[in-house]
């Protein structure tokens, strides 16, 4: 078998292409652990002098760490619970009900997927500053800043997935109609159906979605800084640490920007090395990520 | 899955029997009917409620003020304005075409090129060896970071006190300005947004590989073909599939991508980084301009849709439905 024989060249280069994947992050860690002065001098120096760990107390102190990752854990948490919701309930009405318009609203789902995400930033800021009764507006969504500076704002344009909904029909048809059927003339309602049938059946397609969903919404940078800039009291961790990165002098704060990375990068990796298969196999499902 | 079974054939039966009349019978099922519709509805209401504010809404939003000139929050000062800011972006003296868009495409196209190579080369290495799972793993590390990570990290490593100077010094080589210098920053920008991809563009690549049947490589092993042999006449060909997706989605979302950008160069220096997504960020958010940024991130639309319907008319030609 061709296939199964493990050729040194092949060696050579996974082993070298993993090594440049790899060292950035050690450096990051590195890195953090440098003391002042130590970093971003020249000559170039991989590991530091002495292990400091200052620099986390001071990612803690200087970017109030507490706050920004209670924002993210906030906004992170809404947005997967609603989208494991909305997709559940979603997909279960289009796997498994009959009802008029049922293709129309599949197409539509699918449709969503193909707009670029650049294309709501501006409206869905305007849309959310004229939020009707919100932040001081009226009900014609004039005079207030709206939703934009509250924690809200974070989650709203994420709080459904089309790819979500998708994921959940496909996986859902595949029940069998008479297993539903046979509760139904036991007398449960479709929310019971649903809840107490098809729900527990999911939850591969759970863990791949919430996982999925989870890391994204971590992650998201562009739509957080908007949201940020308006009112800092909502900032994430990912704008917090950039904010840092960006106005303070960076030969100095370098190991306490790579401490907070650090730090922001660990809550994804584990549940990653954990749950890895149910991630990967959403990205093989979305195309790419 | 027990009670399943149980349940099953009692359905059936219950189901069955005529015993009703005919007339009450079909009232019953219509009336049942009509109940699925509204609890579908219902199961279906926040998702319908949300795709109304947060996709329809905002789309018909885009049109008007890529068509309008309004500076500021009134919605009372929305003035339409016909194609100006269309025409606009594309008038003598617009950065709009060159350089943004310019680099828009070269974005995309370096990301490809690299992340394609890169892939298609370790892929078919990491299905020669032991510990296939951890390999892929490794190298997926990129994907699940943020990119204010992946962007300050590399960024780092550009400095003059960096790793990759650090490297370059050491074999002997004088210190390079990556992000600073005009003609080398936009290529180093490429160089990290790939990195980042190829975790992905392996594991659709691995997809593929895995679907090749084996008796193919023991037929080529029989004839005596070398591993250069098989990957160019056997990989390579039937690899053909997950290739373009890999291309394509690659593509689309290199046209797309601009965070990168900001957390690295914010578009710098000069123009030499800026891309169509991040002047339509600018020029909304730091400007306030909404109309022309409007009308930015609608020709970019345009250019990401012709691409992806040149991708399916390529898939539908080849007849490689994917």
């Amino acid at each position: 078998m061709i296939r199964r024989r493990f050729p040194w060249w092949s060696y050579l280069v996974v082993v070298t292409g993993a090594v440049l994947t790899v060292v950035p992050f050690l450096d990051m860690v590195m890195t953090s652990f440098k003391g002042a002065g130590e970093a971003g001098t020249l000559p170039y120096r991989f590991l530091p002098e002495a292990f400091d760990l200052s620099n986390y107390r001071a990612a803690i102190d200087q970017l109030d760490l507490p706050v920004l990752f209670r924002n993210s854990v906030i906004a992170t948490a809404v947005i997967t619970g609603s989208v494991l919701l909305t997709s559940s309930l979603a997909g279960y009405a289009l796997a498994k009900l009959r009802f008029p318009g049922r293709n129309l609203i599949f197409r539509l789902v699918l449709s969503t997927m193909m707009f670029p995400p650049f294309l709501f930033f501006i409206p869905h800021f305007l849309i959310l500053v004229h939020w009707p009764l919100a932040g001081g507006n009226d009900l014609f969504g004039r005079g207030g800043a709206g939703l934009t500076v509250s924690i809200a704002a974070l989650a709203m344009p994420f709080l459904v997935n089309g790819f979500g909904i998708f994921l959940m029909r496909q996986f859902m048809v595949s029940i069998p109609d008479e297993v539903l059927e046979a509760a139904r003339i036991d007398g449960a309602g479709e929310f019971a159906v649903w809840w107490r049938i098809v729900v527990p059946q999911t939850r591969p397609v759970v863990l791949t979605l919430g996982l999925l969903t989870f890391v994204h919404a971590w992650n998201e940078y562009i739509w957080a800084l908007l949201i940020s800039t308006a009112n800092p009291d909502v900032m994430t961790l990912p704008v917090g640490i950039q904010f840092l990165q960006d106005y303070v002098d960076p030969t100095r704060t370098m190991p306490i920007v790579m401490a907070g990375l650090v730090l922001s990068v660990l809550p994804v990796l584990i549940p990653f090395l954990l749950l890895q298969k149910y991630y990967i196999r959403g990205v093989m499902l979305s195309g790419l990520k | 899955m027990v009670n399943v079974d149980a349940l099953t054939p009692a359905t059936t039966e219950r189901a069955a029997p005529g015993t009703r009349s005919a007339g009450t019978a079909v009232d019953g099922r219509a009336r049942a009917r009509r109940r699925q519709a509204v609890v579908a509805y219902l199961f279906l209401a926040p998702s319908l409620l949300f795709f109304a504010v947060f996709l329809i809404l905002p789309l018909g939003f885009a049109l008007l003020l890529s068509m309008s000139r309004w500076a500021g929050f009134d919605l009372g000062g929305i003035q339409p304005v016909g194609l100006d800011n269309f025409t606009g972006l594309f008038a003598d003296g617009s950065t709009f075409l060159a350089p943004i868009l310019t680099n828009t495409l070269l974005f995309a196209l370096g990301t490809v090129v690299l992340a394609l190579a890169g892939s298609v080369v370790v892929t078919t290495c990491i299905d020669n060896l032991r510990f296939q799972g951890l390999w892929r793993t490794l190298y997926f590390l990129p994907i699940v970071t943020t990119v204010v990570a992946v962007g300050n990290v590399w960024k780092y490593m550009y400095e003059p006190g960096g790793l990759v100077n650090g490297v370059l010094n050491a074999l002997g080589f004088a210190s390079v300005a990556f992000l600073q210098d005009p003609a080398t920053a936009l290529p180093s920008v490429v160089v990290v947004h790939a990195w980042a991809s190829v975790g992905s563009a392996i594991l659709v690549l691995t997809a593929g590989l895995k679907s090749i049947p084996e008796s193919y490589y023991e037929a080529a092993a029989l004839d005596g073909a070398g591993p250069v042999t098989v990957f160019w006449k056997i990989t390579l060909p039937l690899l053909r599939p997950s290739l373009l997706l890999v291309c394509v989605t690659q593509l689309i979302s290199g046209l797309q991508s601009f965070a990168l950008i900001i957390v690295m160069t914010k578009g710098g220096p000069g123009d030499a980084t800026n891309v169509a997504a991040l002047e339509m960020y600018r020029q909304a958010f730091s400007y306030g301009h909404w109309g022309p940024a409007s009308a930015a991130a609608f020709v970019l639309f345009v250019v990401v849709l012709v691409i992806t319907l040149v991708q399916l008319w390529i898939f539908r030609r080849k007849g490689e439905d994917a």
